[in-house]
């Protein structure tokens, strides 16, 4: 910069010491000098927050700030005046934008030199400066991915632990109690209290996020703020701020403003919510109250369930022991009709078989002549008879003898089965008893 | 058996635990669990329910309030 300075030494009684470097210059002309230097410099506007607006005799002082740097500022009272700005409005924290350029006061043997921004404009900020800043912000952060690793991290739905940032006892910090409340959540809140505006709330919400962060215990936090003016909210879109959130292992929650109120912070954050009610279900989002009532119907429904299908399976196994039973029980029918069949058909054979002998001995008797003797083929013929009957299990029972049989109808032919079986069926020629079965006996 | 049940609540959070716990219900709710899976994912659905339900009694009680500043001063001084 010096080298462009309009100082080449004429006239200097003395060589330069230092070969490589011009001078040395008289101090008040090289402050005249500088003095210059800073005046050609360009007109321009600059945006920041006010502080230390002190107006003296002559002249107003401050400083403009940024989460960045700082420059100090003054501007003529005769300036000032014919902006008409209201003093009320000159206070710190305000975002204003000045209109000036870079000016240098060189002192004098008594008196400080001093470099400042010497203003001949000054407005407060609208929203279309404060807005055009977000907009150079959010693209700056962006680019810088600093949107996406809130939004990876893991948040628990129903933490124990909560941080919340905020002004204690503002309508907002109310509204996200009674949305906590409504939800039937009441774990550990750890309050960190911040201003939630002017330039020093930023760094204060910082380091009360940072400390929330090293607590083991807090799970997830929340900012959180009423709505208001973009200049209101400004600390919200605090750069250093939002890079803070953006890195935090610890899943941070915006509810800052209202509905149409978007700041930096929610862009960096985990979630951004439009009101308080909105971060506390956020915040926890099981409804502890309907979780409960929702862990009985599923404890029902797995009970249920479970005992469903071990009936199932003892119906099913019910089924297969009785299966084998039934069928030799069916079986037992069968054959039992079977026998009755069979003994129908040894009778309907035997009358017929009878009646054929009969006719043969009639037709023998009519022959008379033939040589044989009638008399002696029909006594022949009543012995086969007799021997054939003989084999009918009924003339068996008509000849004094009873059968004995189980329930089922099998023939018990030994005592030891009769023991076994107790319950028995005693069948005779006219018909059958139920008999029991006490003891064995000795027939000796 | 489609998966082998998980044993235990010690790696859960609620949801996980909920989640595994609606599995479970499907499961045997489709019949197609064998006994043997039938019984253990019984018995694992009555822990997870247990679980749950302590989860839930935990944040059910009174609302406690603490204060940053005081808990790092606690723990500063605890770490002096």
């Amino acid at each position: 910069m010096t080298d462009q300075l309009p100082l080449d030494g004429t006239g200097l009684p003395e060589p330069s010491l230092d070969p490589e470097l011009p001078g040395p210059f008289p101090v008040g002309r090289y402050a005249d000098g500088l003095k210059e230097f800073f005046r050609e410099r360009p007109k321009v506007l600059v945006t920041g927050e006010l502080t230390g607006f002190k107006r003296s005799r002559v002249q107003a002082f401050f400083e403009l700030r940024d989460s960045e740097g700082a420059l100090p500022c003054s501007i003529w009272n005769t300036d000032l005046d014919k902006l008409g700005l209201d003093p009320k409005l000159l206070a710190d924290g305000a975002e204003v934008v000045i209109g000036g350029g870079l000016d240098y006061y060189p002192g004098s043997q008594n008196a400080s030199p001093s470099f400042n921004f010497r203003a001949t404009h000054m407005r407060l900020a609208g929203d279309g400066d404060l807005l055009a800043r977000l907009a150079a912000l959010r693209e700056e952060l962006k680019r810088d991915g600093l949107f996406e690793p809130q939004k990876q991290l893991a948040r628990p739905m129903l933490p124990k632990t909560i941080g919340v940032v905020t002004a204690r006892g503002s309508a907002a910090c109310q509204d996200l109690l009674a949305g906590l409340e409504r939800r039937g959540w009441r774990g550990t809140i750890v309050w960190a209290d911040a201003p939630v505006q002017d330039r020093r709330a930023a760094p204060r919400i910082a380091s009360a996020l940072r400390g929330l962060a090293e607590l083991e215990q807090v799970e997830v936090a929340v900012v959180c703020r009423g709505g208001g003016s973009l200049a209101d909210l400004w600390a919200f879109c605090d750069e250093n701020l939002c890079r803070t959130v953006a890195l935090l292992r610890l899943p941070v929650i915006s509810a800052v403003g209202h509905e149409v109120d978007r700041t930096l912070i929610d862009d960096v954050s985990a979630v951004a919510c439009s009101t308080p009610t909105h971060a506390a279900e956020e915040l926890v989002r099981v409804d502890v109250r309907a979780a409960r009532v929702e862990l009985g119907v599923r404890a029902g429904r797995a009970q249920r369930a479970g005992s469903a299908a071990i009936r199932a399976r003892g119906k099913r196994l019910g089924e297969l022991a009785t299966g084998p039973a039934r069928t030799v029980r069916a079986e037992r029918v069968r054959l039992h009709q079977k026998l009755r069949e069979v003994r129908a058909a040894a009778t309907r054979g035997l009358a017929t078989r009878n009646e054929r002998a009969m006719r043969h001995a009639l037709v023998i008797s009519r022959k008379g002549s033939t040589g044989a003797k009638p008399t002696e083929a029909l006594a022949s013929l009543a012995a086969s008879e007799a021997a054939i009957r003989g084999h009918d299990p009924q003339r068996v029972l008509e000849r004094g003898y009873a059968r004995v049989e189980s329930l089922d109808g099998d023939a018990v032919t030994l005592a030891r089965s009769a023991l076994e079986a107790k319950d028995v069926r005693v069948r005779f020629e006219d018909g059958s008893v139920r008999g029991r079965i006490e003891e064995d006996v000795d027939d000796e | 058996m489609s998966e082998a049940p998980q044993t235990g609540t010690n790696s859960h959070t609620y949801e996980s635990a909920a989640a595994r716990l609606e599995e479970i219900i499907a499961r045997l709710d489709s019949g197609e669990a064998e006994l043997r899976e039938t019984l253990a994912l019984c018995g694992e659905a009555k822990e997870l329910i247990v679980f749950c339900r302590d989860e839930l009694t935990e944040v059910s009680g009174a609302l406690t309030e603490l204060g940053l500043d005081e808990l790092v001063q606690g723990l500063e001084s605890r770490e002096g």
